[in-house]
């Protein structure tokens, strides 16, 4: 079993050179954020997911969390310590607001840390990570009182939170939600049954603070009638210490295919006397104020996919560095070696990191782009770059996820055998990363919403400035000459080309006929998420030859970043070309058949 | 010009690590010189005069020596380095614990833990645990070397004839004191003197489950080591300890019990000849060192080998 | 009381060195660099004299090129409260570095420094002792227990038969052993305060430190390498090899 090591030297390249990090200590609030500042936390928060988070993610995965008696959750061996000792450390509180107790760190110094924690342990990172989210929801919508009595404690860590979305009948469409909230005095009884929650229970933390999504008596139909509430699951004494337990429990926990450690709650509300639970801001307007998170949410788990990819290609390169097969092609004569002398294990190598690397910038750069549409001081910058953030989110979320289930397994393969045997670890990470592709909304939702909110809905436009800024760098790429940059650069512009093409037929075929352009639109989705990694590859193999040329900084990284870009632009990709095809070609094909055909 | 070996002792014997040190002395050219500082130390320095190659022994008898504590080791050395082209002693936690004091005191570097000796000033030393080895020459006009015992053989203990010549003290710096000492007894060979060796590590599991390999080592006759896991988790003392940072062993056999092999492990072991892993993983890298592996439960394997060799 | 914990940036514990091809060392130039993990527990140490009370002040040094204010920020992120940076280019060997350490001892007045008892680089272990040579202070090397009452320390060492315990006179130097103590993770909130805190460079001219290298290396080679044997079956095999093959045991 190979440990985690985090790859501190390409965050910081990605964070430096590609995403702007001087940009966004520029803005007002982060003065404090320098590239030696980053590299520090990069580096301790390193070692932390290295030493304390990372060894229990084998183990993590073959105990799971277990239901005990009475519904109580048993994390597995190490997490509780693990746990108290995050968050004794401060990271739980690195992005939160320093009005309650956090340190206020921009998202792009906090997405690497995430990356962290979730390629060292995806499981774990799920608790920290949710609490997140709930906190968000709490800054944003709940009352002066309900952030008071809940923000700090939650921001310590000392409490953590859960979102309590999906029921049944209610996963990707939400507006079928049915749990139901009664108004008493000044709160709410609330009744339902949650499925699916995240660490809905557990042994870590004193409290719970479950957000949950459930109607109003009086509350009209559809997704304009969910209200958001909070549900502690011991109630709150006005000391703030805590009081009774909350009528909700946990009743059961999902067998998984991974993630094993995190408890998968099936959650009931209100079977006694009911639940009480406190409104987040306005009736009714529940799904909305999810939708404000959703962006982070999403972009979270995107990173899921980035790091679990990260954390299978360490392992498969480390038993090509140690595994013995075969000889040489090249010498045969000589000794046997070891399996990363082989070309197509070479291959695999070079695929899995040069899209771990794309994803990588293209994931700190949406990172950015948050941070600017938070705090630029001009609001039309701010628009601007909200813009930007809109449209990345879901192709963040969906290729960063498809792309790890592709490197996972392909981590598996480069291991041979051993890769299916799961004493070597392999297995767990494309067990784990299984579910990213799933959670936060589906491929097939984050797909519909970008040809629909994000493209259809403004005719394009902001595709249309990324296009442009796309084109600029590819042309600055042309001008290079040299046959690594003039692939690369040819490469580009057939997938910019592409781009081009497809956007304007998602936007045409939208308006005209809907269920064709749904058809493909996750093909249009991976179609953007390539063609942007192969832009930010471009950008990335630029910056290396300005490094090389004026001799500065670590010359195999840049020369090996230049060859890794030239392999993306050669192996990844042309799946532009035939994400096109199927983009304008094959949407009929895909709705030919009646049901009854299948 | 003379070479003088600081001799590591407890006033009634040497200690075996001196002899190592004075087959390197003896590779230097000139006069092997030895110094038994201590307090009714008369016996150990009989017998440092007895060790083959050994021409003279100097002895300073003093209350203040019985403890050799470095400041007034390290004073009284100094006192005596003018006639010598180089000052050794073993790379002990005695030798590495005062020799350096004498080192700055003379402006001079010192060279740590020399496994070989190209020439009466370039030596070569290892670095980096041991993955690497460097050759190094000093410029100084008196060389102070501590030396790798493991790397020299020991210089037969009698037939030499040296002559026995007593020096003064020099001043009780007066400055530390020793409160006492908690050494572990044994019946065993000594870690660094044993021709065979069993150790064991964290796949121990527990301190109680070391007997297996004292009953592994009571029939070899066996000195018992442990990695620094099996330390730190508290499984044996200390001074069980093998490795970059503890001791440096290379007996004729090293039976590696539950110990996945760490390259600060390895470094302290790995120049034994026959090297024999036992561990469950067949992943751990102590197989890459081994000689003979077994994959295999110790908790099953040991006694099974230590029933085996009655046989 | 105020203590000195000099500190030293090294290959990171967990990289693997090679050397380079021409001989002329190990190839430094790309892998991850750390504090020395005897150095941590130092400062470490000094932490927890702290927190007893005993220490008031933790002055953290490192010597070496301008990357070693990274080590110092960790020191500084660690708990101490300031930090200097005695600045060269030329390779620092330890006699060197204990005469700088004596003139900043001599600015400072310390009444304890805490080092690490070896850098897992070049594997010395004598930078403590040399120091201590030099200021003709009393040490306490390879500590794994320091108690500081009336006046002096009480130095638990690890020898090689076993423990053995010493009261110094203050002031003295202290070197760690591993099992000193365990060193703390840095927290975030930490790291964020550690770059307010003071940072000086000094260069050793400015000492009247001459540390040009007494020691000069000739070459560096891999060690030779030992080969992976063969597996035994079992424990039977084990037996007649080690008896007929290898003729170690009898
Ligand atoms: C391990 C795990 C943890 C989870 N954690 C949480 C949690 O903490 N909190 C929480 O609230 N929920 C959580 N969920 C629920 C998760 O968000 C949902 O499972 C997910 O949104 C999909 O909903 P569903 O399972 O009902 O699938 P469905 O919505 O039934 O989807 C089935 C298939 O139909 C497709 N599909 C559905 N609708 C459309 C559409 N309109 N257009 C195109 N395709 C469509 C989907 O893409 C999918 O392929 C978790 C789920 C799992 C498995």
């Amino acid at each position: 079993m190979t440990t985690y090591i985090a790859p501190v030297r390409d965050m910081m390249f990605v964070l430096n050179e590609l995403a702007d990090l001087q940009e966004v200590g520029a803005l007002p609030g982060c003065e404090e954020v320098n590239p030696e500042l980053v590299e520090s936390i990069l580096d301790e928060a390193g070692k932390f997911a290295s030493e304390i988070i990372a060894p229990l993610n084998a183990s993590g995965d073959r105990q799971g969390s277990r239901l005990e008696k009475d519904g109580a959750v048993k994390s597995p061996e190490g997490f509780k310590q693990a746990y108290r000792k995050f968050v004794e450390n401060g990271w739980g509180a690195l992005s939160c607001p320093p009005e309650f107790g956090g340190q206020g760190l921009p998202q792009i110094v906090a997405k690497p840390v995430q990356e962290m924690w979730k390629a060292a342990n995806l499981s774990f990172s799920l608790c920290p990570m949710l609490t997140q989210g709930a906190i968000e929801a709490l800054v944003h919508h709940a009352s002066p009182q309900l952030r008071e009595t809940f923000l700090p404690k939650m921001v310590s860590g000392e409490w953590r939170g859960t979102m309590n979305l999906t029921e049944p009948q209610a996963g990707s469409d939400l507006a079928a939600v049915r749990s139901r909230a009664e108004p008493e005095g000044d709160h709410y009884r609330i009744y339902g049954m949650k499925i699916f929650i995240t660490w809905g229970e557990q042994d870590l933390t004193g409290n719970i603070v479950h957000l949950v999504l459930a109607r109003l008596p009086d509350a009209p139909e559809g997704v304009k009638g969910i209200s958001l509430f909070v549900v502690p699951k011991f109630l709150v004494n006005p000391d703030g210490s805590l009081g009774r337990r909350n009528d909700l429990q946990c009743v059961s926990l999902e067998h998984k295919m991974g993630i094993h450690a995190s408890p998968t709650a099936v959650m009931a509300y209100g079977d006694k006397e009911g639940a009480i639970g406190y409104l987040v801001g306005q009736p009714n307007r529940g799904l909305e104020y999810m939708f404000t998170m959703m962006n982070h949410a999403r972009l979270a788990v995107g990173l899921e996919g980035l790091a679990i990819s990260d954390r299978a290609y360490q392992q498969a390169l480390n038993y090509a560095k140690e595994r013995v097969q075969g000889r040489a092609l090249t010498q045969p004569g000589a000794g046997r070696v070891t399996i990363i002398h082989h070309p197509d294990v070479r291959r695999m190598l070079m695929s899995m990191k040069s899209q771990v690397e794309a994803m990588r910038a293209v994931a700190y750069l949406t990172a950015g782009y948050m941070d600017q549409a938070a705090r630029h001081p001009d609001k039309t910058e701010r628009a601007r770059y909200q813009g930007l953030v809109d449209f990345m989110t879901p192709v963040v979320k969906g290729w960063c996820t498809e792309n790890s289930i592709e490197i996972t397994s392909t981590g598996i393969q480069v291991h041979g055998g051993m890769g299916f045997i799961e004493e070597t670890g392999a297995c767990q990470h494309m067990r784990d990363a299984r579910i990213t592709t799933i959670y936060e909304g589906t491929t097939g939702i984050q797909a519909n919403d970008l040809i629909g909110r994000k493209m259809a809905r403004e005719n394009g436009t902001t595709l249309k400035v990324l296009l442009e800024i796309m084109r600029a760098d590819q042309a600055k790429v042309a001008r290079v000459s040299d046959p690594d940059f003039n692939a690369i650069a040819a490469s580009q512009n057939a997938g910019l080309d592409a781009v081009a093409e497809c956007a304007e037929w998602v936007v045409k075929t939208y308006h005209q006929d809907p269920a064709q352009a749904a058809a493909v639109a996750v093909p249009f989705l991976m179609l953007i998420g390539t063609v942007c990694g192969g832009w930010q590859m471009g950008r990335a193999a630029l910056v290396a030859r300005e490094r090389l040329a004026a001799q500065e900084g670590d010359e195999s990284f840049h020369k090996a970043k230049i060859k890794t870009s030239r392999f993306y632009a050669d192996h990844i990709l042309p799946r532009a070309v035939a994400y096109r095809h199927a983009v304008v070609q094959g949407a009929e094909d895909a709705l030919a058949l009646e049901e009854n055909q299948f | 010009m003379s070479v003088l070996v600081i001799a590591e002792h407890d006033n009634s014997a040497l200690r075996p690590a001196t002899l190592n040190a004075v087959t390197a002395a003896a590779q230097l050219g000139g006069e092997v010189h030895v110094l038994v500082a201590g307090s009714g130390c008369g016996a150990a320095a009989g017998a440092a005069a007895t060790v083959a190659g050994v021409a003279k022994v100097r002895t300073a008898d003093a209350p203040h020596y019985k403890e050799q504590l470095a400041e007034n080791l390290a004073a009284l050395v100094v006192s005596l380095a003018s006639g010598y082209s180089h000052i050794l002693a073993p790379a002990t936690t005695f030798g590495k614990n005062f020799l350096p004091r004498v080192a700055a005191l003379l402006d001079v570097a010192q060279i740590s833990d020399i496994v070989s000796v190209v020439s009466a000033d370039t030596f070569v030393r290892p670095i980096y645990a041991g993955n690497a080895m460097a050759t190094v020459q000093s410029k100084d006009a008196i060389k102070v070397i501590t030396v790798r015992t493991t790397a020299f053989d020991a210089a037969a203990a009698g037939g030499g004839g040296g002559a026995v010549e007593a020096v003064g003290a020099a001043a009780d710096a007066g400055v530390s004191k020793l409160l006492g000492q908690e050494l572990t007894k044994s019946d065993r060979p000594e870690l660094t003197a044993a021709r065979i060796i069993v150790s064991g590590g964290r796949g121990m599991g527990s301190g109680e489950n070391f007997k297996l390999l004292e009953a592994l080592a009571d029939k070899l006759g066996a000195a018992i080591g442990a990695s620094r896991a099996a330390v730190d988790a508290g499984f044996v003392p200390n001074d069980y300890q093998v490795g970059q940072t503890g001791k440096i062993v290379a007996p004729e056999l090293y039976i590696a019990v539950g110990i996945s092999g760490a390259i600060q492990h390895l470094a302290g072991m790995k120049d034994s000849k026959v090297i024999v892993a036992i561990n469950k993983d067949m992943e751990a890298p102590i197989f890459q060192v081994a000689d003979y592996g077994l994959v295999a439960d110790l908790f099953q394997a040991v006694p099974e080998l230590t029933a085996a060799l009655d046989k | 009381m105020k203590v000195l914990v000099p500190v030293k940036r090294v290959v990171d514990y967990n990289v693997k060195v090679r050397v380079k091809a021409d001989g002329t060392g190990v190839d430094i130039a790309n892998v991850k660099m750390s504090m020395n993990p005897f150095d941590e527990i130092a400062v470490e140490e000094a932490m927890r004299l702290r927190e007893a009370g005993t220490v008031t002040e933790i002055v953290a040094v490192s010597l070496g090129p301008t990357a070693c204010q990274e080590t110092l920020r960790t020191a500084l992120a660690m708990g101490a409260d300031r930090a200097i940076l005695v600045e060269t280019g030329v390779e620092l060997q330890p006699l060197a570095v204990a005469k700088c350490l004596k003139a900043l001892v001599a600015r400072e007045s310390p009444q304890l420094v805490i080092l690490g008892k070896q850098a897992i680089d070049d594997d010395s272990n004598q930078t403590g002792q040399m120091l201590a040579a030099l200021l003709g202070w009393p040490q306490g090397t390879f500590a794994s227990k320091v108690k500081i009452a009336g006046g002096g320390a009480e130095v638990i060492r690890e020898i090689d038969g076993g423990l053995e315990t010493l009261s110094l006179q203050l002031p003295a130097i202290i070197t760690t052993d591993l099992r000193l103590n365990e060193p703390r993770y840095v927290t975030l909130p930490n790291i964020m305060k550690a770059k307010k805190k003071p940072l000086d460079t000094v260069k050793p001219e400015d000492l009247g430190v001459d540390v040009t290298p007494r020691l000069a290396t000739l070459k560096v080679e891999e060690p030779p390498k030992r080969k992976a044997g063969a597996r035994v079956a079992d424990v039977n095999e084990l037996v007649q090899k080690l008896r007929n093959e290898a003729k170690v045991i009898s």
